[in-house]
């Protein structure tokens, strides 16, 4: 019976300490991805001249989960007849930020890069474009550097506390 | 009207529907920001009791727009925007500039909402004038804003593209700067035309008209409002390229063609050969006079009451 209890805490804590590494794998990649996905969409402004809806439509098709989804939720808020694009990006936003690996920091940027969407001619947009992805360079700098330093780190502490645990227990 | 009402905001698209005996009687809606309701039907205006609030002219713009500012660039630039249906919404407002020139209209203040109609049938008429068994002439459409110039030309390109009992279909091409005349909306035209039909959709319509001669091969090339000195050169290298011309131009009458500088070339190098005098009197799309490359009257509406 003792044995059982040690080795479920051990999993259990084994688990955490994945998840955690997980998350910070995850972060430099998804960052990764929702830049080429504002690339896209400054494409389709530039040269384009795609209205958002359509936009939000074709990145929902051509990006992986999560992001896909707030496109996808964007483009149905917009045709749905939301009082405007910086309220619609908003909700989107928060509806899937829970299912990202990405902190605080880079709510915030989006929420920034969302209140001028569709507010300005294109050189202004394009502009509003740059800044969101220079500010999320930033950010994957840090996540990389983050995740080289402390993934592999938190696997480990995760099976180590785990047994400190049990050696304490038993 | 469906791409109307669902652009307009709801208490005004409420208020219209509620007042309008027949909604498809519509010729304008405008909707002036801390003013009331303003719906033109029949030619008749008429205030409805609803101020226009700033909320109302936000999604409305949003609605334009598409939520997209930068989607409208050129359409702010020349003050209106052409929705599903081919309806023009006209603006007003603070004109921000730069340059000298004019390069968006930010703080729309004032939206004229003109509903396009189609009416089928209404450029028969005019078909043993323009139409010489082989090929039609060129064709100037004359009228004051509001005198149906653009749904007469509209169905024209329709009866050409489409053909009679007495008249083979023949090759359109559209060249539509504001589309109003195919009302396209991502490039496809919205109202019914023949087969025979070639648009290209928001097109400057110098280059426009040769882009097509060279590209679609046409036998009618169908123009708005020339006005331009770049249009006239157009008209003139079209017209003398085998493809017959038709356009319309704002005017009263003939005359008033004449007075316009930067049509003179065109008119006295005698391209037209047919002219069609428009008037909204008894009602909109109604032909007053059909005149000849020398101006005689070849039809003329009797006037009982003038």
């Amino acid at each position: 019976m003792k044995w059982v209890g040690a080795l479920l805490i051990l999993a259990a804590s084994t688990w955490l300490g994945t998840a955690a590494s997980r998350l910070l794998h995850e972060r430099p990649r998804q960052l990764r991805q929702l830049k080429a996905a504002l690339r896209v969409l400054e494409a389709e402004v530039m040269y384009g001249h795609t209205p958002l809806a359509d936009a939000a439509d074709r990145l929902a098709r051509q990006t992986a989960a999560p992001f896909s989804e707030l496109f996808a939720r964007f483009a149905a808020a917009l045709n749905a007849g939301e009082t405007s694009a910086a309220m619609a990006w908003e909700k989107s936003l928060r509806a899937v930020w829970e299912k990202t690996a990405l902190t605080q920091g880079e709510f915030e940027v989006m929420l920034q890069f969302g209140a001028t969407l569709g507010q300005y001619d294109r050189l202004t947009q394009q502009k509003q474009i740059a800044l969101a992805l220079a500010h999320l360079e930033r950010e994957e700098a840090e996540a990389v550097d983050h995740e080289a330093r402390y993934a592999k780190m938190a696997k480990s502490l995760g099976v180590l506390a785990g047994l400190l645990l049990v050696i304490l227990l038993m | 009207m469906e791409a109307v009402w669902g652009m307009l905001p709801k208490p005004i698209a409420a208020l219209l529907q509620q007042s309008l005996v027949g909604p498809h009687e519509v010729e304008e809606i405008r909707i002036r920001i801390s003013r009331p309701l303003e719906v033109i039907a029949r030619g008749k205006a008429r205030l409805l009791p609803y101020e226009v609030t700033k909320e109302d002219g936000v999604h409305l713009l949003n609605k334009l727009s598409h939520y997209s500012m930068y989607a409208v660039e050129e359409e702010l630039k020349r003050g209106f925007i052409t929705i599903e249906g081919g309806h023009r919404v006209g603006l007003a407002g603070k004109v921000i500039t730069e340059g000298g020139k004019v390069k968006a209209i930010r703080d729309v203040s004032s939206f004229n909402i003109r509903i396009a109609k189609e009416q089928v049938g209404i450029a028969e008429p005019l078909l043993p004038y323009v139409y010489d068994g082989r090929r039609f002439r060129h064709t100037m459409i004359i009228g004051s804003p509001q005198t149906g110039k653009t749904t007469l030309l509209r169905d024209a390109a329709r009866l050409i593209s489409s053909g009679t009992n007495q008249m083979a279909a023949q090759k359109v091409a559209i060249v539509d700067e504001r589309s109003e005349i195919a009302g396209c909306v991502k490039g496809v035209p919205q109202f019914s035309f023949g087969p025979r039909l070639d648009v290209l959709d928001a097109c400057p319509k110098a280059e426009g008209m040769m882009m097509m001669i060279r590209s679609m091969s046409p036998d009618v090339i169908i123009v708005d409002e020339i006005g331009r000195e770049e249009d006239s050169e157009a008209v003139l290298e079209a017209a003398n390229a085998g493809v017959s011309v038709w356009t319309t131009v704002h005017g009263r009458s003939l005359k008033d063609v004449w007075q316009r500088p930067t049509l003179r070339v065109v008119m006295e190098q005698k391209v037209f050969e047919r002219f069609v005098e428009l008037t909204s009197v008894p009602r909109p799309g109604s032909i007053r006079r059909i005149l000849d490359a020398d101006g005689s009257i070849l039809y003329e509406r009797a006037v009982a009451s003038r």
